[in-house]
């Protein structure tokens, strides 16, 4: 049985598999402490399959906390681990858009499943989760709210400015000036997905296009991304939130092969 | 003949009134819900301390991002030219104006006339600019104002690395739940914010004389670091350079008034 545990910058995610399929995961936000979010994700992943940690062969980190993973036996790049759970499941999948916490990266691969091209942001929290979770906090909405919402606006706000910092000050002004909730909503979501589309223009695109990582639960987010790229998003096989650590148990799974030789 | 500058901003707005040649008075306020308004009560405040009215003025230029709604200018430039060209005539040998303000960040290249030779400006992104600064002292639990004096007292700057605002909150909170001291996280915050600035300065080539301008000259954190970085000394202005766009233009704007 192998693990794999994807530690991102907001949320630890662990999945277990044996023979190639999952048996167990699991999702944990955190605010403060990443190691302790891994530790925990972990312990209830295993549980939930009342499994006990002797039972995994091998386990693989990946994620921004990658290093940080204390039970983790290896760490592997993120591309990779997304490689191999494309592999697995949406097979005909050739463009990922991974959409996370405080990064966004793109990947093309072929029809074998060898990586063309890749590009990353993590520099800059525009069309990161980070983003929404500012303009949440402006609108006084719980970030789950500020997704579904956007489908009832008429005419969507125009947020000019990239930067969060001030495109926070721009939907204070809307919230101030009365602006229906929605519309700023779906201004908000629009905002994300120009970023997120521009960031996949700079890869080649090919269908079948998938959308992984939290910001890709954000219902208005992907409307808007498809509008963008003109293509619509794969329906997953799986939770969008666990294709970086099922990759990277995947990873462990020929890690331990290796080891075993 | 009196001739008068305006420059209306984001934040505050300045006036100039000039006699041929030399800086009658000068005035600054908070900006008001418009630029227009804001125009009216810095330049009304002005003329009333002066005993002046808008007749006595012959001609009058605006400038600044409200530039286009003052009711009272017969013209209106770019704040890049009117900075430029203030600045020259505070400090003649003035070859570079480095201007971090609230919300942007721009190198100004000075001819020797007071043209502007080139200029790089940043106000796409809030790292490099005012706001990044209150947004980084607010997480460190200190006043924007004390950022400068606290990091005088660092051991050590603790290097910053992320670049996004946005990010950078969080990173200081990390540090200060490792325990880290304060004053150490003040001097990375200054040492980040000179960073950026002297790569946008870097772009527009610095030549000396430098004088730095807007907000963040105020935090002598940075303008200790960005003048060690930039190995230059900044000079030093007679008047609060806060009016230099205003004074530009009010001194393009005696050049365009009919003789």
């Amino acid at each position: 049985m192998y693990a794999g545990c994807d530690l991102g910058a907001v949320t630890a995610r662990v999945v277990i598999i044996e023979d190639g399929a999952i048996v167990s995961s699991e999702t944990m936000p955190y605010k403060k402490l990443p190691v302790q979010a891994a530790v925990e994700a972990f312990e209830k992943a295993l549980s939930k399959a009342n499994l006990s940690q002797d039972q995994i062969d091998y386990c693989v980190a990946t994620g921004f906390g990658k290093k940080a993973v204390p039970y983790a036996n290896a760490d592997s790049a993120e591309v990779v681990c997304l490689n191999r759970a494309f592999r697995l499941l949406n097979t005909d999948v050739r463009t990922v858009i991974d959409a996370g916490g405080q990064s966004m990266r793109a990947i093309n691969f072929n029809e074998k499943g060898k990586v063309l091209d890749s590009t990353v942001n993590e520099k800059c929290a525009a069309g990161t989760g980070r983003f929404i979770e500012v303009m949440a906090k402006a609108l006084e909405l719980p970030i789950g709210e500020v997704s579904a919402l956007a489908f009832e606006s008429k005419d969507p706000v125009a947020i000019t400015s990239q930067c969060g910092v001030f495109a926070e000050s721009e939907v204070i002004t809307y919230v101030n000036g009365g602006r229906d909730r929605a519309d700023i909503v779906a201004g908000i979501a629009r905002s994300v997905a120009a970023k997120v589309s521009s960031l996949v223009r700079r890869i080649s695109l090919e269908e079948k296009v998938a959308m992984v990582g939290g910001v890709a639960l954000n219902a208005g987010v992907r409307k808007y991304v498809e509008d963008d790229l003109g293509v619509k998003l794969a329906d997953l096989e799986a939770d969008p939130q666990v294709y970086g650590a099922l990759g990277a148990a995947l990873v462990a799974r020929e890690k331990h092969g290796l080891a075993d030789s | 003949m009196i001739v008068a500058g305006c420059d209306v901003g984001s934040l505050s707005a300045e006036a100039v009134l000039l006699e041929e040649g030399a800086i009658l008075g000068s005035e600054i306020i908070l900006v008001r819900p418009t630029a227009e308004q804001s125009a009216r009560d810095v330049m009304e405040k002005l003329l009333g301390r002066l005993s002046l009215s808008y007749d006595d003025i012959e001609f009058a230029v605006a400038t600044g991002y409200g530039r286009e709604t003052i009711p009272f200018a017969d013209a209106n430039l770019s704040e890049i030219s009117c900075h430029a060209k203030g600045a020259h005539f505070l400090v003649p040998g003035i070859r570079t104006v480095i201007d971090v303000g609230g919300q942007d960040c721009k190198a100004i290249r000075v001819g020797t006339d007071g043209g502007v030779e080139d200029f790089v400006m940043n106000d796409k992104c809030a790292a490099g600019t005012g706001r990044s600064l209150e947004l980084n002292s607010e997480a460190l639990g200190v006043e924007v104002s004390e950022l400068g004096p606290v990091s005088l007292e660092a051991k050590e700057a603790i290097v910053i690395t992320s670049q996004c605002s946005i990010f950078t909150e969080l990173e200081i909170m990390h540090l200060l739940m490792e325990g880290r001291s304060t004053a150490d996280i003040a001097a990375g915050i200054n040492q980040a914010m000179s960073r950026r600035v002297k790569m946008l300065a870097g772009r527009v080539g610095i030549k000396k004389d430098v004088g730095i301008t807007g907000g963040v000259s105020k935090n002598v954190g940075v303008v200790k670091m960005l003048g060690e970085m930039l190995n230059v000394e900044f000079v030093g202005f007679p008047e609060d350079p806060q009016i230099m766009g205003a004074l530009g233009a009010a001194l393009f704007a005696a050049e365009k008034a009919p003789q």
